[in-house]
């Protein structure tokens, strides 16, 4: 499960993300955090946690320096 | 930025979706999408030359047997036949075999001619379009011969009228069938057997679909087409008629709700049961015949018939067009994910407020083109205020310019330094220019839906537009390269641009155009080629597609200049750039 998340954000890295214009309001990107999180606080918590990210990463939301906790 | 990654997310995800298409198409040319029911059987489809082995005992068999071919005139010229009338399908009912093998959809039109003839759906076997249901017993392991005549107690077979089909071997059974039918597409077959003979009796009832996929519409990423069923309480539909062929036979795991085959716009169905019991299936799947040939079967279990005995099974017969409301209802009644017959897929959420809508709005305006351009701008306008937000970051983001620039000098030597300074900036002043991905991610699911309705929905099928676009759910009949048929010559397929394809290569290149220049260079060359790729891949599309896709750009046009209007020092400043290096320069 966890390695399928995993796989699943490098995909995005490799494929749209690059094609796509930069659009990343914080630092680390998305992906990059979702990676992170899976890998320091497993599949489920970590898995949450990258979706909250998603869920504030639009123009209304924050942005700037935002790691994993 | 905001707006161009809208269109980023629109084109990636069309190009995806769109690409397997143009393949699909581009390999396949001969199978016209919109008129199922007009292509010629293969000429190369030879008798399956197998050799016709006894079936074992309970199994329907394979088949095996010499093609002959008929006319289908001379088939539904037969006496043998009782005529079916309803007020949506007509044709009749074969008496030899207990066959269904005629019906055509009186709402449907062959073609877009005011005078073609109603969609025939299925046909005599034999025909080029053979395609047909069949209702039989298996007794003492041994199918009755498919080429019986049956009795029958009527002349025809209405909503209000039953007809029951009557026959009695040499063993002294008698096999009855009953056919209801109701006033859309539905027809139930009550069949039973009574056992009058000395002996007692082994019978097993069946239904069958038997089909040509020479006329089928082509299996889509989008939309199936090919064997489809519900099984265990899932949607079976993995196959296309090229790979059923190549496993030759599949029976999908679980008990069967409903079970046949699906085109673009049509469905025939087998659907198991409906009478005070549920019968028990003892066999539900699909086989591939050879020669282009296909069958769904629906084998009941086998009942021992004491003399004297009776034993009664119920199936029901779907033979229509895949309109949502009508499979709903079906489904509502209780057939499984009957509405799924329609490859709704994972969006269904979306795809149906948006054919509820977009329907609305037809029946609103009256013109089914009008109705895409009213949709496409609707949906536009709900997702206005996220360009709205990104341009107003932008001009924030020219009022700290100056900062900004102090810092680039600052820290030009020491890049995590300069970057991580950037966002104490950005979040002193509370701008950042970048939307995020969640628009991006919200919007492409959206955009896909709405291209699916498109494709999925029956209700376009031959609505007009203005002028010369008869049918919204062909591909543009105008072409530009024979002067819009001037001249006396038919343009290759690929080169079949229409005017609406030339309008939608124009209106992206200048949606590009007015973006601000992407920095990265293969994306500029990117932004320069992809108008003029998509004008060919999306000409061969149907014309509604087009419409709004076309109406998207304009109205991503209108948006731009508007927002610009609104922040006209955003666009001196996307201009110097433009200017500076060949708009190489960034923002």
């Amino acid at each position: 499960m966890k390695q399928l998340l995993i796989l699943i954000a490098r995909a995005w890295q490799l494929g749209p993300s690059r094609l796509l214009p930069p659009s990343c309001r914080y630092t680390p990107s998305c992906s990059q955090y979702a990676i992170e999180a899976i890998t320091r606080h497993g599949a489920l918590r970590g898995g949450w946690m990258a979706l909250k990210r998603l869920m504030r990463c639009h123009p209304w939301g924050g942005h700037g320096h935002d790691p994993v906790p | 930025m905001d707006n161009r990654n809208l269109l980023l997310a629109v084109v990636l995800s069309g190009l995806l979706i769109l690409g397997w298409d143009a393949a699909m198409r581009y390999f396949y040319p001969e199978a016209a999408v919109t008129a199922p029911a007009e292509a010629p059987a293969s000429p190369a489809a030879k008798p399956a030359g197998a050799a016709a082995a006894t079936a074992p005992s309970g199994d329907l068999g394979n088949e095996a047997q010499g093609q002959r071919k008929v006319d289908l005139k001379a088939a539904l010229a037969s006496p043998n036949r009782i005529a079916i009338d309803t007020p949506r399908i007509a044709g009749s009912i074969n008496l030899v075999g207990a066959r269904i093998d005629d019906i055509v959809l009186k709402d449907y039109r062959e073609t877009v001619k005011k005078d073609s003839g109603p969609v025939r759906l299925l046909a005599p076997e034999g025909t080029p379009g053979q395609y047909f249901a069949e209702f039989g017993f298996i007794t003492g392991g041994v199918r009755q011969p498919a080429n019986a005549l049956w009795q029958a107690d009527g002349t025809r077979l209405t909503p209000e009228t039953p007809v029951t089909l009557t026959r009695t071997d040499a063993a002294g059974i008698t096999y009855r069938v009953r056919l209801a039918v109701d006033k859309d597409y539905m027809i139930t077959a009550t069949q039973s057997a009574g056992n009058g003979g000395a002996a007692a009796a082994i019978i097993q009832p069946f239904a069958l679909i038997k089909r040509t996929s020479a006329n089928a519409s082509i299996d889509q990423f989008v939309t199936h087409s090919g064997p489809v069923g519900v099984f265990g309480g899932t949607l079976w539909d993995p196959h296309s008629y090229a790979e059923l062929a190549e496993i030759g036979a599949e029976r999908p795991a679980g008990d069967p709700a409903w079970l046949g085959f699906v085109d673009q716009y049509w469905l025939v169905a087998l659907v198991p049961g409906g009478g005070r019991t549920a019968p028990k299936v003892a066999e539900a799947g699909f086989r591939a015949l050879g020669g282009d040939l296909f069958r769904a079967d629906l084998l009941y279990n086998a009942v021992t018939l004491p003399p004297g005995g009776t034993s009664e099974t119920q199936t029901r017969l779907y033979a229509g067009a895949k309109e949502s409301a009508t499979l709903d209802r079906y489904e509502d009644s209780g057939i499984t994910y009957f509405g799924k017959a329609i490859s709704w897929g994972w969006f269904e959420i979306l795809e149906k407020p948006i054919l509820w809508l977009l329907l609305s709005l037809n029946s609103l305006v009256g013109n089914f083109g009008v109705a895409i351009i009213l949709l496409t701008v609707i949906i536009r306008a709900a997702v206005f205020p996220i360009a709205q937000k990104g341009f107003a970051s932008m001009a924030a983001m020219k009022a700290i310019q100056p900062r900004m620039q102090e810092l680039q000098e600052r820290f030009k030597d020491d890049k995590p330094r300069l970057q991580q300074e950037m966002m104490k900036l950005y979040k002193d002043e509370g701008v950042n220019p970048l939307s995020g991905c969640l628009p991006m991610l919200i919007q492409i699911p959206v955009f896909f839906a709405l291209y699916k309705v498109l494709v999925l929905a029956i209700e376009m099928r031959h609505q007009p537009f203005f002028g010369w676009i008869r049918d919204l759910s062909a591909p543009d009949p105008a072409h530009i390269l024979n002067l819009f048929g001037l001249l006396p010559y038919d343009v290759p397929g690929f080169l079949a641009i229409g005017p609406l394809a030339l309008l939608l290569g124009i209106t992206m290149w200048l949606t590009f155009k007015l973006n601000p220049a992407a920095v990265d260079p293969v994306q500029q060359q990117m932004f320069a080629i992809m108008p003029w790729v998509l004008m060919f891949v999306m000409a061969p599309f149907a014309a509604g597609l087009l419409l709004y896709w076309v109406t998207s750009n304009i109205l991503t046009l209108a948006q731009q200049s508007y927002l610009y209007s609104r922040h006209p020092q955003l666009k001196a400043a996307n201009a110097a750039a433009a200017a500076k290096g060949g708009g190489k320069a960034g923002r």
